[in-house]
């Protein structure tokens, strides 16, 4: 099922925590909402879902082309996954699970043995079979957030909306339960909004992202294209570190060598995109000395300063080309911008 | 930086006001504790047992039930005399039993549903005049409870604001209520009793039980429920459960304890409350509820019979004690059931 809103706009005490949004996820597409925190992601989701009525002025919110503006939370036939799972603590795994099958009106309700037979396939299909007698506290989180995920799935729902799923969650089970979320998709096809602040996690498992900023929606397009060709700064700085510099990059030259008449423009560039190299590049090169190196696992980050102006630079190397190239603290090397991204204005986050 | 070192040394001694080096500290506090307690509290009541029993079991048993007449015995005329005063007495006694019963039996289940919904609205919905509303609340801890006793003659004697309408009103006394069978009418069941006027009746004693009771029940529920917060609700109902199946298989079993909790606070004060109770009651034998009775029965010089009464009441409180201490173990325990595994990998 498509969702549509339609400049939907919400206001808690006049301040806006969303302003005129509008949205298009079309059938079974996986969609992050991405954004930093209080940005208004909740909130979208929580309107969509129909449990934070939209200011008056809003357009309508449309369930495949209907208006369900009007709905309550139950008609609306969603799933939704709580930040921070919401499980009922005093059920079982099972009987959370079966609560929506349980809670159907009786004419609708399937009976005892296909209950346990739906929960049972439900339990299965997020890998929490021999699970099922336990209470929410005697699971872990990533358990927590599979129950909370399949009670979900439970009463069949035209559309998943998924709070931070993996928020509370350690980097190693975060990373697993996203690939098997995207497997989980592709299994089930259901039209899925998922709000995360976590770029890697939006850009890895969406078929699209749409980045939020102070209640608006800056940028909606493919990860690929969110990420190589961001709309503005501020998309630019939210999908990973950066170096900026207030200069426009000039044809042909680089924004270092850049005049500082040009001010009004920015440039970035992402710290892996920086090449260091000992001897100069064909004179393309800036004289710079290394100030600090640190470690990260695969990748090491080397801070550098530049020798005419002492601006700092940030530059991330594979670990095998930083072994190679021996570097070592008060080295003097040289670097090359690759991949540049300029913008006419720094309009600040 | 020089202050560095003095701060930490301030902050040490400022720690835990019994930290385990500590010993005298910590042997002063606890022996204080159980001085002020064993003089405020134990003593106190073991002397309430201790003076009802003064007499013996016997003379313990007649409070609550006179001894028949024997059979054979010629009793004197100054001896049946007697005998009818203690019988009237128990009577007596046994009514302001019966009342307070009743009384509390209306104001609790009355509590627990003013109670639950008051929660319900100040946590599960925000909305103007809601600190007000939770303010309100509380209002009758910090009123005295003569006050709210006078409060309602104000409103509801025959001066009152309500004076005219509630002095002439004419309701049933529900605990008359019996069955009279199909032959007069299609309605089986009747009252037999009624009263006229609302101040100076039972009912003017249940207004301001459930007065004074009030914030018992709401109280141990908000606060609960503030720190719950609403999700579970919100998932029940998007999973298309009813708001009626919501509030029963979730929101109920997640406070079940404090509720009871709640119940037994109010209940205690039901049955104990003296002060508001009096001011309404209008000093009439048949509303006297037990504290009443004991009251008069002590200005009546019947020591013994006044601390037997009130050592019912003094039972009722360690009764409560027993139930509050199992429902913090239970409390205690699903709090673990919640918590405990939360760091399992
Ligand atoms: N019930 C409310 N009353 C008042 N303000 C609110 C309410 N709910 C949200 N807000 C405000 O609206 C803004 C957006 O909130 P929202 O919860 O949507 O943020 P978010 O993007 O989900 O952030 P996070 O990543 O921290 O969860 C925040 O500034 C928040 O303070
Ligand atoms: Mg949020």
């Amino acid at each position: 099922m498509s969702i549509e809103v339609r400049s939907v706009s919400k206001t808690f005490n006049q301040f806006k925590a969303l302003d005129h949004v509008s949205l298009k996820v079309e059938t079974g597409e996986l969609v992050s909402l991405l954004g930093p925190s209080g940005c208004g992601k909740t909130t979208l989701l929580r309107v969509i879902a129909g449990m934070e009525a939209a200011d008056d002025i809003s357009g309508p919110i449309l369930f495949d082309g209907r208006d369900v503006s009007t709905e309550g939370v139950g008609k609306r036939r969603i799933g939704f996954v709580f930040q921070h799972y919401a499980l009922f603590k005093h059920m079982s795994v099972f009987e959370n699970v079966a609560f929506g099958l349980r809670a159907k009106p009786w004419r609708q309700r399937p009976g005892e043995a296909e209950i346990r037979a739906k929960v049972g396939e439900l339990l299965q299909l997020v890998q929490l079979q021999n699970m099922a007698q336990r209470y929410p506290s005697q699971l872990s989180g990533g358990q927590r957030q599979r129950v909370a995920l399949a009670r979900a799935l439970a009463v069949e729902p035209r559309v998943l909306l998924l709070d931070e799923p993996f928020g509370a969650l350690d980097a190693t089970v975060r990373r697993e339960l996203r690939r098997w979320l995207r497997k989980l998709h592709s299994k089930i096809h259901v039209t899925t909004i998922l709000v995360t602040h976590d770029q890697e996690e939006a850009l890895e498992v969406s078929d699209r992202v749409a980045v939020m900023n102070e209640g608006r929606i800056e940028q909606f397009a493919s990860p690929e294209t969110i990420y190589e060709n961001p709309a503005n700064p501020f998309v630019f700085k939210f999908l990973g570190s950066y170096n900026l510099f207030h200069a426009r990059k000039t044809n042909g030259g680089d924004a270092m060598a850049a005049s500082p008449s040009d001010s009004n423009g920015v440039t970035f560039v992402r710290p892996h995109d920086i090449e260091i190299r000992r001897e100069n590049f064909d004179g393309y090169g800036i004289a710079a000395k290394i100030s600090h190196i640190a470690f990260a696992g695969s990748l090491v980050n080397v801070e550098l300063a530049r020798i005419d102006n002492e601006a700092v630079v940030d530059a991330a190397l594979p670990a095998h080309a930083y072994k190679d190239l021996g570097l070592k603290p008060e080295d003097k090397v040289f670097i090359r911008l690759h991949n540049t991204r300029s913008f006419d204005d720094d309009y600040s986050i | 930086m020089s202050g560095a070192p003095a701060k930490s040394l301030v902050s040490g001694a400022s720690g835990k006001p019994a930290p385990p080096n500590r010993p005298l500290v910590r042997r002063v506090l606890i022996a204080t504790t159980v001085a002020f307690l064993t003089l405020f509290i134990v003593i106190p009541v073991v002397n309430v047992f201790a003076q009802a029993f003064s007499k013996g079991i016997d003379a313990y048993v007649s409070v609550f039930q006179a001894p028949s007449q024997p059979k054979d015995a010629q009793l004197s005329l100054v001896e049946r005399r007697k005998l009818t005063a203690a019988r009237g007495q128990a009577e007596k006694t046994w009514s302001s039993i019966r009342l307070t019963i009743g009384i509390a039996a209306v104001v609790v289940p009355l509590n627990i549903v003013f109670g639950l919904a008051a929660a319900w609205s100040v946590t599960k919905f925000r909305f103007g005049g809601r600190s007000l509303l939770i303010a309100l609340i509380d209002l009758p801890f910090s009123v005295s409870p003569v006050i709210a006793g006078l409060i309602f003659v104000l409103l509801l004697g025959r001066n009152g604001v309500f004076g005219d309408w509630a002095t002439h009103v004419t309701w049933p006394d529900p605990f008359s209520l019996h069955w009279r069978g199909f032959a007069e009418d299609w309605w089986p069941l009747e009252f037999t009793q009624s009263y006229t006027g609302i101040i100076f009746t039972p009912f003017a004693i249940v207004l301001a039980s459930i007065f004074v009771t009030f914030p018992f029940v709401a109280r141990s529920l908000i606060s609960l429920m503030e720190t719950q917060g609403s999700d579970e609700e919100v998932a029940a109902l998007s999973l298309g459960a009813s708001g009626w199946r919501t509030f029963w298989k979730i929101t109920l079993p997640n406070v079940k304890w404090a509720l009871l909790y709640g119940v037994i606070l109010s209940t205690a004060r039901a049955f104990g409350e003296f002060g508001a109770v009096s001011v309404v009651s209008g000093h009439i034998d048949s509303n006297d509820t037990m504290p009443l009775r004991i009251e008069k029965l002590w200005n009546e010089y019947n020591n013994q019979a006044a601390f037997s009464v009130a050592s019912l009441l003094a039972l009722l409180a360690v009764v409560t004690l027993i139930v509050q201490l199992i429902v913090e173990r239970q409390t205690g325990k699903d709090e673990m059931r919640h918590t405990e595994g939360e760091g399992i990998p």
